[in-house]
């Protein structure tokens, strides 16, 4: 029933659906350390998938789509840190203004510029590279050759993350102000321009994550293309613990369980209800964040830090 | 987390202009202005697509109040929004964040659907009595799964209501592909539920129906139960301090688990009344902005209920604008969502511009009573 072709395409989905969700969940994990909770992330990934596409479509670059996402991303970045950083305003609610503001936005800067196509736009994805020596490893081949560069990107950014946070003065410093902003404060740290420095950059990976889903993986954008997976990758770094190598495992987790339900569906394989494989990444979340005692959250996360008081 | 500290401010802001009765128009001010400048940032938006947005909102006005049935459409489409924005807002008061009404509503509608589509030896009004309850208690268990968690594991409420909506999907889903599936065996959908189950309307040739009603009702008892019942103010004492309801000897676990529960009611009976006064059956994709559409009403009504009936009646009014505008000059649908995002922008916005106001008069007061208190003493 399963041949070594469903294993190996079962393989190489799962590294691809955990692409993005790995992207973003650095990002998160690098802005909450720094005490930010990145609650417009799913709105930041739609503006990511719509941005490369529009990008890559007008340019026919796809290195300009990816140039678009990021620069829509970030505006939207600024936005939100103006927005909890500033102003002081909640996250929660914040993102949840923004993520309403950019699914109506998407939606309409799409109709606006294209109308209602009657067979829907495509553009050429970025394609698969095969790395040498890996390739020729049979399964491995699959997980980590034969992906595109987003992927590459995405494991790259892993050891990046973790050196930078773990490693370095600066990575010390900003995880100080998400720890005890007062004390960072009071050593001379800037608190809301390091904050600052973390949504961006979280923005950024959210925002190529994003891009992913547009011009790395089906080449087309529709209304609210995302549907929650910003928010999966908001949780892979609550189930990460805040540390970008699990987060690695995090993501392929997630990764495994929606190619699953692809494979489940294509292959025609009845075992449990296709729903139960998707509701699967759902269920283990909040599993995990009732019964890992070990998750430590960074301990001013949510909180905006008030000088004067 | 913050939450607690920023719905403190909020509510001392209202709190405040509620002491000071000539101020209160305050309290409507604000909504009001974030809105017109949300129309007016929509407005700019039509100008992107060469037309005129000024003629464009004078159609869409026209058409809108023009006959009956649009008008009584407003009401249609505010009823599910006043219970899903008090499904938000209610926890709010509490201190918790239900961003998960989407998901308590899907259960709403799985059991709904249920009650009305198998229980068939029974009176019609009988069967939608069980199925009021019904989908009712069970969005509410839904909902309070997460205080339970907040309460026995000090569980992120925020991300548990989060990942429970994508939970509660995939059940619809399961149940529409699956036991409740349409008997063509098409598409993923259910068969109608028989009319003796039909909300009665309320108007004769309109859809308006007494689930509109309802959730008057129910926006009164939020009301009552917060302010008037001592549960009510367990949980507003819960939602300005926790530590301090903790000091009182208060079971703050037990707070949370009622007030997701309540909560979870609310969103789960817009489940019923939108399976048996509007659809008569349900389908995938049911409805899907059911949650956000409430957080953007509770946010507009500072988190009262009767601002939530009022601002859900203002979005209500958007989306029929919106639909008309679409027939009347070929403006995507899709400027209700930019609307709607731009005014919760500005109200977010507003939340801090009446913070510093208040902190200003504060302060003011402050210093008009030490220079009065100088001034004696000289």
């Amino acid at each position: 029933m399963i041949n070594i072709n469903v294993l190996n395409s079962f393989l190489n989905i799962s590294m691809k659906m955990a692409t993005p969700l790995l992207l973003g969940g650095l990002g998160e994990i690098i802005v909450e350390r720094a005490g930010v909770m990145n609650m417009a992330i799913e709105g930041i990934f739609l503006v990511g998938a719509w941005g490369g596409f529009v990008g890559a479509y007008v340019s026919h670059s796809l290195l300009i789509g990816l140039l678009v996402a990021i620069a829509a991303s970030v505006l939207i970045g600024l936005v939100y840190g103006f927005l909890t950083i500033t102003l002081k305003l909640n996250q929660i609610i914040a993102g949840s203004g923004l993520n309403i503001l950019n699914l109506g936005l998407t939606i309409f800067m799409y109709r606006v510029q294209f109308g209602i196509p009657t067979t829907p736009l495509k553009v050429q994805i970025f394609p698969d590279l095969s790395i040498p020596f890996i390739s020729n490893i049979p399964l491995l081949s699959q997980l980590l050759s034969n992906q595109n560069i987003f992927t590459y990107l995405a494991i790259l950014c892993v050891p990046i993350a973790h050196i930078f946070l773990f490693h370095t003065r600066f990575g010390l410093n900003l995880r100080s102000v998400g720890e005890n902003p007062e004390a960072a404060d009071s050593a001379g740290i800037n608190v809301a321009r390091m904050r600052f420095f973390a949504v961006l950059i979280a923005s950024i990976l959210s925002g190529i994550a994003g891009a992913f889903y547009s011009i790395g993986y089906l080449g087309i954008f529709t209304d609210d293309m995302i549907a929650g997976r910003g928010w999966i990758a908001f949780a892979v770094a609550f189930f990460s613990n805040w540390a970008p190598i699990s987060a690695l495992w995090g993501s392929l987790m997630f990764g495994v369980v929606s190619s699953l339900s692809i494979v489940f569906l294509t292959t025609g394989i009845k075992a449990v209800p296709n729903e139960l494989v998707l509701a699967l990444p759902y269920i283990v979340t909040i599993v995990a964040t009732m019964t890992r005692k070990s998750l430590r959250a960074p301990k001013a996360l949510g909180e905006p830090f008030r000088k004067e008081e | 987390m913050g939450a607690t500290r920023f719905f403190d401010r909020i509510n001392s802001v209202i709190q405040e202009r509620m002491r000071k009765r000539d101020n209160f128009s305050w309290l409507f001010l604000f909504p009001i202005v974030s809105v017109l400048l949300g129309v007016l940032a929509s407005g700019l938006m039509i100008l992107l697509l060469h037309m005129n947005p000024i003629s464009v909102f004078w159609d869409t006005l026209k058409y809108t109040f023009g006959d009956y049935y649009s008008i009584a459409e407003i009401f249609v489409k505010a009823t599910p929004l006043i219970l899903s924005g008090l499904a938000f807002a209610f926890a709010f008061r509490g201190g918790l964040f239900n961003i998960g009404a989407q998901g308590q509503f899907y259960i709403g509608v799985v059991l709904a659907v249920t009650v009305s589509l198998k229980v068939t030896h029974l009176p019609g009004a009988i069967v939608m009595l069980i199925a009021m309850l019904v989908s009712s208690v069970f969005g509410g268990l839904w909902g309070a799964f997460a205080g339970y968690a907040k309460a026995k594991f000090n569980s992120n409420e925020f991300l548990i209501t989060m990942m429970s909506t994508y939970v509660a999907t995939n059940v619809l889903n399961y149940f529409l592909n699956g036991p409740l599936q349409e008997t063509a065996k098409f598409y993923p959908r259910t068969d109608s539920i028989p009319t003796s189950t039909n909300l009665p309307i309320l108007i004769p040739n309109t859809r308006l129906h007494y689930g509109f009603i309802l959730a008057l009702l129910i926006a009164l008892l939020s009301y009552f139960i917060l302010w008037r019942t001592t549960i009510g103010y367990k949980i507003r004492t819960v939602g300005l301090n926790k530590n301090a309801s903790q000091y009182a000897g208060m079971n703050i676990g037990m707070v949370y688990v009622i007030t997701m529960f309540i909560a979870g009611a609310f969103a789960g009976l817009a489940g019923f009344t939108e399976v048996n006064g509007v659809q008569h059956m349900a389908m995938q994709g049911f409805y899907s902005s059911v949650g956000s559409d409430g957080i953007a009403v509770a946010l507009l009504g500072s988190a009262n209920p009767i601002g939530v009936v009022l601002s859900a009646v203002l979005v209500g009014f958007l989306q029929v604008a919106g639909t008309i505008m679409l027939q009347t000059s070929r403006v995507p649908s899709s400027i209700i969502n930019v609307t709607e995002g731009f005014v919760i922008m500005f109200v977010i916005i507003s939340f801090f511009v009446q913070d510093r106001i208040s902190a200003t008069s504060r302060k003011r007061e402050v210093l008009a009573k030490r220079k009065s208190e100088g001034q004696e003493a000289s």
